[in-house]
């Protein structure tokens, strides 16, 4: 048997789910998706309460930023909520869509897993979450401004500003990796602050490569 | 209470009048800060622990410590390159997470893996929750202050590491599973060195039982502390162990069969009360039920492909590209740039010994993908904490601490 074979099932079939509880289906699923629905924003908790008293469990938050996405989508920011059913195994994922700045229900008063789950995705896209008890930054350290999990945020040649006026500067860490300068890191240390006399010659010399 | 030795403090010299026995003797709670750096945390987690006298009232947890922002990564690096930074969350049972990102991609490709590439993905995956489950046995206890199960555990842990070496190369972060297969053939002789594993493992679990099953300084210290309700495990979003412990019996290897587990007779261990005992009991079943399913993929496993026979999937085999043309420019192809998936977003659950790790990958139909989202089970699973541990005393924190599992890797990724 193909494993990827999707398996017929007609209990883990959520259609009549999502008939009974009157949702679109996303149309930009395919083939290969888990069955996934479109929620409006306003709707998301009135839905997820219904799915919590038929006993669905939330498993995961994601957060996509769709910005440099090469098809066109409705809005700029997607929530999906993976929701999962424990004795049934039935699979459905809410997606809301969401512009930039715009707020979103927190799942936090229905499944008390979404307490992380939503600081994860406030932290690194950036989705705000009303009535979120608890709503701060979880992963990234404290100084680090911006949401590190949207497309426009500087990585690369772009400087990584932090708050306090640190930053990374690119060329400077590359010297640094070829061996030019000390770098960032100045792993040969003791010569940069000048105890010792550089005898080592640098590893590319003047010019470029011989 | 014991009175502790009067030591001169400067606050007693420089005060002129001797304070009353009243004014010292006050009630207020006391914020206590636990880790980074701290044994028992098992990596870099800090909890601050507010404590009314013993008991606990109140836990905050702090992580990131080692984020270092893979999901951020593998949007830079191709699908086949990913398989460097999945073992790296869960060090563990770094197969468990490897598995789940090449099975995303395989559903994304449609590739075709080959049978003996799946029963060797199914011993590994299996070795990596006994290997995990080990660890867990014998930190756990040395948490509870029993240092020999350690020195017991982490002989079989070792020979469990020996195997990943003897096919991959690699003791930890393996790195050995590809898109569309494996990355290499398993050698001569390593399905012995497993089958004898199992039989070591099996008397090892004996032996473990003997030294602590029936302590009863452990069984004090383990039974009805920490007890997650089913009701509020499914609440908390527990997978994996934690919640087959409180009695509900999801378990994605018999549930949502991947890489052929429907073929294998194993049972899925629950138990009813949810507490730290049957956390740790739940485990040692496990690695029974684990050995079970190595013996029946060590029987089923014949010679064969062990990589998707697509070009535009795997490598060329190295003789090829001595003789044809189409085989270099594959080689080249894969190498410098990677396969282009089409269009879509994907979600394969896979049974980790943490719970459920499923990668959601979105793919923009370039040789990267554009979003990878890991659903890490020790991520939802420390919430758990800040329910559990209420009430509890403070050495019980580090027991429900350590029956939750969470590895920091994983937490943080």
């Amino acid at each position: 048997m193909d494993p990827l074979t999707p398996r017929q099932d007609a209990s883990r079939d959520v259609t009549p789910l999502m008939q009974e509880l009157r949702l679109t289906p996303d149309p930009f699923a395919g083939s290969l998706s888990e069955p996934t629905a479109v929620v409006e924003p306003g709707e998301l908790r009135h839905v997820a309460l219904h799915l919590k008293s038929r006993g669905f469990m939330l498993m995961d938050s994601v957060g996509i930023d769709y910005l440099s996405y090469p098809q066109p989508r409705p809005k700029r920011f997607a929530v999906l909520h993976n929701i999962y059913h424990p004795y049934d195994h039935r699979r459905i994922f809410l997606r809301v869509w969401l512009d930039d700045g715009q707020p979103l229900d927190s799942l936090s008063p229905v499944w008390r897993a979404a307490h992380y789950l939503e600081r994860e995705v406030y932290d690194l896209i950036g989705v705000e979450f009303t009535d979120h008890p608890d709503l701060r930054k979880i992963l990234t350290p404290d100084d680090l401004e911006g949401h590190p999990l949207r497309k426009d945020f500087p990585i690369g040649e772009s400087p990584t500003l932090f708050r306090e006026g640190r930053f990374l500067d690119p060329a400077a860490f590359r010297a640094g990796l070829s061996g030019q300068d000390g770098g960032l890191t100045g792993w040969r240390g003791s010569l940069r602050r000048g105890s010792v006399r550089d005898m080592v010659p640098p590893v590319m010399p003047e010019g470029g490569p011989k | 209470m014991t009175t502790l030795p009067q030591t001169p403090g400067p606050r007693q010299t420089a005060s002129t009048e001797k304070p009353t026995e009243g004014a010292l003797l006050h009630t207020e709670m006391l914020s206590l800060n636990v880790g980074p750096q701290h044994p028992s945390t098992h990596g870099v987690l800090r909890l601050v622990v507010d404590m009314d006298g013993e008991r606990v009232s109140r836990v905050v947890v702090h992580m990131g410590y080692l984020h270092t922002g893979f999901e951020k990564t593998f949007e830079h690096r191709t699908y086949q390159q990913g398989v460097t930074y999945a073992p790296r969350t869960d060090y563990l049972h770094s197969f468990g997470h490897e598995l789940a990102w090449v099975l995303g991609v395989e559903k994304l490709l449609g590739a075709q893996v080959p049978e003996r590439a799946q029963v060797i993905r199914v011993i590994l995956h299996e070795l990596g929750r006994i290997h995990s489950h080990l660890v867990f046995v014998g930190t756990g206890l040395l948490d509870l202050g029993a240092l020999t199960p350690l020195f017991y555990t982490f002989r079989e842990k070792e020979s469990c590491q020996d195997i990943f070496e003897a096919i991959s190369g690699y003791r930890m972060n393996q790195g050995y599973f590809r898109v569309g297969g494996l990355s290499k053939d398993a050698p001569d002789g390593w399905e012995q060195m497993v089958a004898r594993f199992c039989d070591q493992q099996e008397r090892g679990i004996q032996e473990y039982l003997n030294l602590f099953g029936q302590n009863p300084i452990f069984l004090d210290r383990a039974t009805d502390i920490g007890i997650i309700s089913a009701e509020e495990a499914i609440d908390l979003g527990l997978t994996g162990p934690n919640l087959r412990a409180s009695g509900v019996p999801l378990d994605h290897r018999k549930n949502n069969p991947y890489s052929g587990y429907e073929n294998y007779d194993f049972e899925v261990i629950t138990t009813q009360k949810g507490d730290c005992l049957d956390r740790f009991r739940i485990r040692i079943l496990e690695i029974e039920q684990s050995i079970k399913i190595i013996r029946q993929a060590l029987a089923r496993l014949r010679p064969g492909p062990v990589k998707d026979p697509n070009r535009k999937i795997s490598l060329p085999p190295r003789p090829e590209l001595e003789t044809s043309m189409e085989a270099v420019i594959h080689h080249f192809k894969l190498v410098t740039e990677g396969f282009h998936p089409p269009l879509g977003e994907v979600y394969v659950p896979v049974e980790t010994c943490r719970g459920e790790v499923g990668y959601y990958v979105v793919s923009d139909g370039g040789s990267m993908p554009y979003r990878v989202k890991i659903r890490s089970p020790s991520f939802v699973n420390v919430q758990a904490l800040e329910y559990a541990c209420v009430g509890a005393q403070f050495a019980d924190l580090i027991t429900i601490l350590a029956t939750i599992d969470p590895v920091l890797g994983d937490v943080d990724r």
